[in-house]
């Protein structure tokens, strides 16, 4: 009979955002990645910030702050120079004078993330996805329908269809330190107290790719402190004197502890784009953006639910992209109050946009239709209004009742200045 | 979902003597009202190049149309569209 073993499994896309920014993962941006000094430039609309003292901290391009001012991720080439990722941009120049940088593409990363992550949940794996590149599922369900870990990770491997480092162990943190220790496409299981053996040896570097005790690595160095296997070793009291719940969490971790996957619960996608022609900024790309809010107000996977948090962004024409959540302060299906709340962030835009994308991130609760105390006239004409577009709709079909909305009145194309919109039955 | 209001719709048109619309789907046309250049997005991929004409029927009924400057070889070159 075999013992049942916990086992997490850590997919590791290396450079997948400078991948994407320069031209997805066919083989000739694969080509261009390799032997060419890339990085990614500053995000737009984001000033330096004087001190650089991370840079040499990140050996995979994992880390998760990045600075502004600072370069994203590099190619291997600019790695050989001494480019890292998070440096300032004055310093990944100085040392390596040909480095390109490319614009990054938040909005390209999403998409394509969204689309490894679905390639993942299509083999039935519940799936954590910790950042653009990285992933964590449990094999322990997959084992039933596939037969053993080997075969569940060659299993992903297929369905990903996309050179990936895989790593598993028992826990996340072992899971991700064999994905980044894998130098091929064959997968590294570690399990048990074999995996324990094999983290202790590990550097302390890996500490720094998480979170919580990114801040420790520097100290932790200058304590002499080399491995996870010394770390382990020292008492966890005094690591929590020292460093309060940061030094539990780095303690915890080195002795091959980490807290359980927390899968993301799959829901549909609903999402609009326009493309804005010549409305690329100002009152124009508001309008615009009232557009997109009535589209996705009005689509039936909706089902009167209201919006908890949306995605606003933008494909720039200078090229790259933009991309920015918005949470709101309660769950909205307002026309007027959404579009309040996202303009302000609009107005955040670095650049003039091309195309302006739309997408609900969670949906609140079902909105139930609230009744006034005393009868307003206006509010009697709206619910009429909404009871002749609804009994239209359902003679005639979604499309039956529209509004047209002057998008770009002025523009020197006719189609450009009036767009039709769902009108909002609730 | 429908997106744009007044799109070009394409239209059969016969040219006259100097390029001038001579016939605009079967309408002969009497005379020529003005003729006006639309040129956008030339910083881009895809430049637009339009040379719209408003026109008056015979029948005295008011056309616009516009030959597409940037249209593919072979593709649809004649465009209506109101103004």
């Amino acid at each position: 009979m075999r013992t049942y073993v916990r086992m997490v499994v850590c997919i590791h896309l290396p450079r997948f955002e400078l991948q994407i920014a320069a031209g997805g993962s066919s083989s000739a941006a694969q080509q261009a990645l390799a032997g060419r000094a890339l990085a990614l430039a500053p995000l737009p609309g984001t000033t330096p910030r004087p001190s650089a003292a991370q840079a040499d901290l990140d050996p995979a391009g994992l880390s998760v702050s990045r600075g502004a001012g600072r370069v994203g991720e590099v190619s291997g080439a600019a790695e050989a120079h001494g480019v890292r990722r998070g440096m300032a941009m004055g310093e990944a120049l100085a040392r390596c004078p040909q480095l390109e940088l490319l614009a990054a593409d938040p909005v390209g990363v999403a998409e394509a993330w969204q689309s490894v992550i679905d390639s993942l949940e299509s083999v039935g794996a519940a799936v954590e996805p910790a950042r653009a590149g990285l992933a964590y599922f449990s094999a322990d369900g997959l084992r039933g329908l596939y037969g053993d870990d080997r075969a569940v990770i060659a299993a992903v491997q297929r369905a990903l269809q996309r050179p990936a480092r895989v790593g598993a162990g028992p826990t996340r943190f072992c899971a991700m330190a064999a994905a980044l220790a894998v130098r091929s496409r064959r997968a590294l299981v570690l399990e048990g107290k074999e995996a324990q053996r094999w983290l202790a040896a590990r550097p302390i570097e890996l500490l720094g790719l998480r979170a919580e005790t990114e801040a420790l690595l520097e100290p932790l160095q200058l304590l002499g402190v080399r491995t996870l296997g010394e770390l382990a070793a020292l008492s966890r009291d005094a690591l929590a004197d020292r460093f309060g719940s940061a030094g539990v969490i780095a303690h915890a971790l080195a002795r091959g502890e980490d807290r359980p996957l927390r899968p993301r619960s799959s829901s549909e996608r609903v999402r609009e784009t326009l493309a804005v022609g010549d409305a690329s900024s100002g009152e124009a790309l508001q309008r615009v953006l009232g557009v997109l809010v009535d589209r996705l107000l009005a689509r039936r996977e909706r089902r009167g639910r209201s919006l908890r948090s949306v995605a606003l962004s933008a494909r720039l024409l200078s090229g790259g992209g933009w991309r920015e959540r918005v949470v709101f302060r309660e769950a909205l299906c307002d026309r007027r109050r959404i579009l309040l709340a996202l303009s302000v962030r609009l107005a955040a835009l670095p650049a003039p946009a091309a195309m302006l994308g739309l997408e609900v991130e969670g949906f609140g609760p079902a909105a139930g239709e609230q009744r006034a105390l005393l009868d307003d006239p206006r509010e009697l004409r709206a619910a009429r209004l909404r009871e002749a577009v609804a009994q239209v709709r359902a003679v005639a079909g979604a499309d039956g009742a529209l509004r047209a909305v002057c998008v770009d009145p002025d523009s020197r194309v006719p189609e450009r200045r009036v767009m039709l919109t769902p009108l909002a039955e609730r | 979902m429908k997106g744009a209001l007044n799109e070009p719709r394409a239209a059969r048109v016969r040219i006259g003597a100097q390029g001038v619309p001579a016939r605009v789907d079967g309408r002969a046309v009497g005379l020529v009202r003005e003729c006006w250049l639309v040129e956008d997005r030339w910083w881009t991929q895809r430049p637009l190049r339009r040379r719209y004409w408003e026109l008056l029927s015979d029948g005295g009924r008011n056309m616009v149309v516009f030959e597409d400057l940037c249209a593919p070889p072979g593709g649809a070159r004649w465009f209506s569209q109101r103004p």
